[in-house]
């Protein structure tokens, strides 16, 4: 990735404001290119909500703009086997221990939906691993990631969450795992889950936490969970909670979550901005076990302490 | 009814991010402009293969994220400041600290015990103790504002940031992110190894022009005659002599500027501040690196100058190679000798200053563009410290004064841009209810 050339022509943005109170009452926090992806010339600036605490895009890409910033080989269309090696098969197993531990009430018949399901990961884990009863769905805006999805045999919807005709009070949990960073309203999003939710059904959300060490040290410029310009919405215990509370969705549980994935974009991020010598920048990558074994160990220290570099929020639709 | 529009009065670069901000926040706002083109003091020129800016600004990596134009940023060369004293070139701030009088009456200064200081005389005596006030600080303090330190507010010492600690650990930064990291250049966000200055290629213009783009709505050509209050709320302004409703105004003219189009008791004192002319003389000349460093100050009360800045050495690309700018800040008096003398005068005037520091001066001589400029730098004159706190404490409901001649401040171009944003978006509350 560190070879590719810069696009030259700038990307068409707009203005953008906290997703919880609506207010653009920010301070900057960091400003960064896209380091990974190099889908255009321009910094992007991250500000962070005085009201909310929400760490937002001050300015992000318009909607037409997004086949530029999702390329083709974005990892969440080409998360392959054949790519990523023992890294693929590692996860999915991990994944699907945690995604089931956290779905181990529903019943038998449950009707589980995945927000932004991508290529169909998750879903394709509880269909092999969860009981055979269980009628799962997705719903992805990107035809590239659907396809990928129904070559997987799984239902995908195509489209926005608050806009497809999905039925009211019909699904018994939903999941937006690494979602909510990426929307342009995650309140509208969540306010339509919650409608589609049966009362008590339950929502599983893990995104990017801005309470970690690594936010600490490179939210500056380097920070892996910026990602831009893709993630929009950056959130710490209290903004996401704040957002609960907006979409009128009960918290049931609120911790944060061993991943490696920031620290080793953000350390390669740096290195690289610095002119590190590519080799080196290249050791740091998902596709390096070495680097993501490393970065295991060290953030499940700070999990352990409560500052995982993931959040992980179980909530509720009130009964 | 719809809602009148906020007046942002003046498309230079604080009126534009105040203009371009309302967009943000969907408030309708008009931008009226007495001159004919967007700008201000921000605009750019070029003559002669050179690329003036009407003034060089301080601008990093983070405001030109914000504005959206990185793309069309360089990151400086080199950034520093150095002193001349004595016939030698001290580097600011190590250099200095390392001349054993200053460093040691620095550190008498900090063990004296702390008294509020009451001149800015006072107040750099305790900063920087009385070798180093008495040989730099006052002089080019006092060359800068034309008044001696002992009438000037200690306020003038609080647009200096920046601990040791700071200094040291972001200087070192220089040198692991090879870039001009900026240290003491924004008060109103953060300092940090990821700030850096950086510059457009094009010169200023890139960034009002990237503005202007988020702007609504713009008149040329049409000063403000009158803003409106009534019971200390701004109702509306006039212009080519026609009332118009106003949900508020944002003025960016200069603070005494202000008291003329706006009748009220608390603005009237705005009247007093008074600004120090200046006479920038901008030598072309061949060669490059003439100088110790991009920015060196000469705070010698016999030269009529007191700094000299060549911005080629930071930014490569303003002048053909083997040819430099140095521009030469002289402080005036509108009708003084400097303010009326012809352009090969103040040429000479900077070769003979200029002689131990670059013998041959004159003959790299290319040519001569001079600029003057009544309005430069604020006077923190102790007679007028009330007046300028008026302009933040004013009472009067919609009304905001930004941007650095409005506010009367010597406010860098990064930090005009967040107190701007700041105050425009406090405008926009109040004019939502």
């Amino acid at each position: 990735m560190v070879n590719q050339p810069v696009s030259v022509r700038r990307l068409v943005t707009e203005p953008a404001a906290c997703c919880v109170c609506g207010s653009r009452d920010s301070e900057p926090v960091g400003a960064g290119p896209d380091f990974e992806y190099r889908t255009s010339p321009d910094s992007f600036l991250a500000v962070r909500c005085q009201h909310c605490d929400v760490v937002y895009l001050d300015r992000r890409p318009i909607a037409a703009e997004f086949a530029r910033i999702y390329p083709d080989h974005y990892h969440a269309f080409a998360f392959t086997e054949d790519r990523f090696g023992v890294v693929y098969s590692v996860r999915r197993r991990l994944e699907a221990r945690r995604l089931l531990r956290t779905f181990r009430d529903l019943p038998p018949a449950a009707r589980v939906i995945d927000v932004g399901c991508g290529d169909g990961f998750h879903l394709d884990l509880l269909q092999e691993f969860g009981p055979p009863g269980w009628l799962l769905e997705g719903v992805d805006l990107d035809d590239r990631a659907i396809a990928a999805a129904r070559r997987r045999g799984l239902l995908v919807h195509r489209g926005r969450v608050e806009e497809l005709d999905l039925p009211p009070d019909s699904f018994d949990a939903a999941i937006l795992i690494q979602t909510i960073e990426h929307l342009a309203d995650p309140l509208v999003v969540l306010r339509a889950v919650r409608r589609i939710l049966r009362p008590g059904g339950s929502l599983l959300l893990v995104t990017d936490n801005t309470d970690s060490l690594d936010f600490a040290l490179a939210k500056r410029r380097h920070w892996g969970g910026y990602h831009f310009p893709r993630h929009w919405y950056l959130f710490n215990p209290t903004s996401l909670a704040k957002l609960a509370a907006a979409a009128d969705l009960e918290i049931a549980s609120l911790d944060t979550m061993m991943s490696p994935v920031n620290w080793v974009y953000s350390a390669r991020n740096a290195l690289q901005d610095w002119g590190a010598p590519n080799r080196v920048v290249d050791r740091l990558s998902l596709e390096s076990p070495v680097a993501l074994a490393l970065g295991t160990i060290w953030d499940t220290g700070h999990q352990l302490a409560g500052r995982g570099a993931l959040l992980r929020a179980t909530l509720r639709r009130p009964r | 009814m719809s809602q009148p529009p906020v007046y942002v009065l003046g498309a230079g670069f604080a009126g534009l991010a105040a203009a371009a901000e309302l967009a943000a926040l969907g408030v309708p706002a008009t931008v009226l402009e007495a001159q004919a083109t967007v700008g201000g003091l921000a605009t750019s020129y070029e003559r002669d293969g050179v690329h003036f800016d009407l003034g060089a600004h301080f601008v990093t990596n983070r405001l030109a994220t914000a504005l959206g134009v990185m793309d069309q940023c360089e990151t400086l060369d080199r950034y520093g400041e150095a002193v001349w004293l004595d016939g030698r070139s001290a580097a600011y701030p190590f250099g200095l600290m390392g001349r054993p009088r200053f460093s040691a009456s620095a550190l008498a200064g900090r063990l004296r015990t702390a008294r509020p200081a009451s001149t800015a005389a006072d107040s750099f005596r305790a900063t920087y103790g009385d070798a180093l006030a008495r040989e730099v600080a006052n002089p080019l303090v006092e060359s800068w504002s034309g008044r001696p330190a002992d009438e000037l507010a200690p306020s003038v010492v609080d647009k200096i940031p920046g601990g040791l600690v700071a200094t040291v650990a972001l200087t070192a930064a220089r040198r692991l992110t090879r870039r001009p990291v900026a240290i003491g250049y924004c008060n109103e966000a953060p300092q940090s190894m990821n700030v850096w200055h950086v510059y457009p290629r094009r010169g200023l213009g890139v960034f009002t022009d990237a503005l202007a783009g988020r702007v609504e709505s713009i008149r040329f050509e049409t000063p403000i005659e009158c803003i409106h209050v009534e019971h200390d709320r701004v109702v509306g302004v006039r212009i080519h002599g026609t009332d118009h409703p106003a949900s508020g105004v944002i003025s960016t003219l200069p603070a005494p500027t202000l008291a003329r189009v706006l009748d009220h008791p608390v603005i009237a004192p705005l009247a007093h501040l008074r600004y120090r002319p200046m006479v920038f003389a901008m030598l072309h000349v061949r060669g490059r690196g003439l100088l110790p460093e991009p920015v060196t100050w000469f705070p010698d009360p016999a030269l009529p100058f007191f700094r000299v800045t060549e911005t080629a050495m930071a930014m490569p690309w303003i002048a053909p190679p083997d040819e430099t700018l140095l521009t030469v800040d002289f402080g005036a008096a509108i009708g003084d000798a400097i303010w009326t003398a012809s352009d090969s005068e103040l040429a000479a005037r900077a070769f003979s200053g200029l002689r131990d520091l670059i013998p041959d001066l004159s003959g790299r001589h290319l040519a001569t563009h001079v600029t003057r400029t009544p309005i430069a730098y604020p006077v923190f004159a102790l007679e007028t410290e009330d007046a300028r706190l008026a302009i933040s404490r004013h009472g009067i409901e919609g009304l905001v004064s930004a941007g650095r001649n409005a506010e009367f401040g010597h406010y860098l171009m990064e930090d005009v841009y967040w107190r701007t944003l700041r105050s425009t978006r406090a405008l926009a509350r109040y004019v939502a209810g």
